[in-house]
């Protein structure tokens, strides 16, 4: 009997140091913006962001911790080393790069223009003529309005939200002409509401979204998620995870992740994952 | 809002209720280390020598001038940076702990104040040291004259703790947006849900505190001397 309890208090440190072994990296997420990122109805932490980080860590390795912050904590969260990774749908600006270092851009985004279902509009005159324009604050899209539309001397209202539920809520109540965002989230709020907005069209400005390290990669990851983005997109499970998030409604994404995710974070298997993940969400 | 919404509402009601557990703790972290803290800078304010009590009032004069998304920052990324691994919830307390015992502190300085001087002589007059008079003497009645004003920020702290999700503690507010995002038309239903929640939570707390004032009563001991300032909501 004492030999096995010696046994298992081996094994248990054993654990323990291989557990310390494998460094652990905190990912930070404003977890509120399906499809890239969002809590689902059962309380997990699901979306295209999350789980590219988690099959990057796989096969680079290592562990991560996701921690749900606003979007405005997360670069000071980088910059004070209280956040190892910042996946959030970064649009990789100039003023961004100058105080944290970007991957090779994942995703190109661009905005759509959202208006009522019975609205005479097109995607023009929903931008002019002075129109109620909404966004959410600090977004590119917003930035486009002021900078191509406003600063061009274009004759529209830019109506600014806290957030993009907000913006959407003003446009059903009537109190918007349009709504300018992304154009997956916005392709999601349509979806919400079928019978009252529409996509009046897709302003493509090629913003690129990046995962962010703190300013000099000082635990050298950039080089490591590049290589795993690599190989998810060797492997297919890239093409397999874009085409789980990117089409399917939020209920079904849902439905397939609690059924496929056991085989990433059990068996660690990303390609199985990838491909399980877009043939359950599909169906 | 139709009946079919508020169905929907409703089975979300577990969840808010658990986020609203993180307000609840925070609450009662917060505003016992404000208590403490509070009491302690009020006493120095009052019956230290001069440059301690210009400390106490400087102490006062910062928590209670520097924002409270401010402060939460400062304690969070800045104590990181200061190498101190800390957790959100942590931080929270103490930013808004701290930030609660300037206000406190001032309700007890005001309440320590009413107490009549010659108090302080007359136990003078009978060998108690200033210590132990306030231990026995001053602090009791203080005490009881802080309730009211007290109660002002019991209230207000509580809603602060929803500014918590700023450096990511998922309370109850977050918990609400999470709802909200997957389920746009669920937006203000939800949001009309937790003000309701924090309705009866302040309004139990206050008639807790209404309780406490009535079974710690003194005959004779009266609000009418001048007050600590309550703080404006």
């Amino acid at each position: 009997m004492k030999k096995m309890a010696l046994l298992v208090a081996a094994l248990v440190v054993a654990s323990g140091l291989l557990g310390m072994a494998e460094e652990t990296y905190v990912v930070g997420s404003d977890i509120a913006w399906p499809p890239f990122e969002w809590v689902s109805e059962a309380g997990d932490y699901i979306g295209f962001d999350l789980d590219v980080m988690r099959c990057i860590a796989i096969l680079e390795g290592f562990e991560i911790e996701i921690q749900d912050i606003a979007f405005d904590s997360i670069i000071p969260g980088v910059m004070a080393g209280r956040v190892d990774i910042g996946a959030s749908g970064f649009t990789i600006t100039e003023e961004r790069a100058q105080v944290v270092d970007f991957s090779d851009p994942y995703w190109t985004s661009d905005q759509a223009v959202v208006v009522g279902i019975d609205t005479e509009m097109n995607v023009v005159t929903a931008l002019s003529g002075g129109a109620r324009v909404g966004a959410q604050r600090g977004t590119t899209g917003a930035a486009w309005v002021e900078d191509e539309l406003e600063g061009r001397g274009v004759d529209v209202n830019l109506i600014l939200y806290e957030t993009y539920p907000e913006a959407i809520m003003d446009l059903i109540a009537g109190r918007l002409d349009s709504v300018i965002q992304d154009e997956a989230p916005s392709i999601q709020a349509v979806d919400s509401y079928p019978d009252q907005l529409q996509i009046a069209g897709v302003i493509k400005t090629y913003e690129e979204f990046g995962f962010l390290v703190r300013s000099g990669d000082p635990h050298g990851l950039l080089p490591r998620i590049e290589s795993g983005m690599q190989k998810m997109k060797d492997s297919g499970a890239w093409g397999n995870l874009v085409e789980a998030y990117f089409g399917p409604t939020l209920d079904a994404i849902e439905a397939a992740w609690e059924e496929c995710i056991d085989i990433l974070l059990e068996e660690g298997d990303v390609e199985a994952y990838a491909q399980c993940l877009a043939e359950r969400a599909a169906e | 809002m139709t009946a079919e919404i508020w169905s929907q509402v409703w089975q979300f009601t577990p969840t808010l209720l658990w986020a609203m557990l993180i307000n609840v703790q925070l609450l009662l972290a917060l505003i016992a280390l404000g208590l403490v803290t509070g009491v302690v800078v009020a006493l120095i304010e009052v019956y230290s020598p001069r440059p301690l009590a210009a400390l106490a009032l400087a102490y006062e004069w910062f928590f209670r001038g520097v924002p409270e998304l401010v402060l939460l920052f400062l304690f969070y990324f800045g104590l990181t940076q200061m190498g101190m691994d800390i957790s959100p919830f942590f931080a929270a307390v103490l930013a808004l702990g701290f930030r609660s015992s300037g206000y406190q502190s001032q309700i007890f300085r005001g309440a320590i104040q009413s107490v009549p001087p010659g108090q302080l002589m007359a136990a003078h007059s009978l060998g108690m040291g200033t210590m132990k008079t306030i231990r026995y003497v001053i602090l009791p009645q203080a005490l009881r004259l802080s309730i009211p004003p007290w109660s002002n920020e019991f209230s207000a702290v509580f809603k602060d703790t929803t500014l918590a999700y700023g450096i990511g503690v998922v309370e109850i507010v977050r918990q609400a947006r999470y709802i909200s995002v997957r389920n746009f038309p669920l937006t203000l239903p939800v949001f009309i849900l937790v003000a309701f929640m924090f309705l009866v939570l302040t309004y139990l707390g206050n008639w807790g505190l209404g309780r406490l004032e009535q079974r710690l009563h003194v005959p004779g001991l009266e609000t009418h001397a001048k007050r600590g300032e309550a703080r404006e909501l």
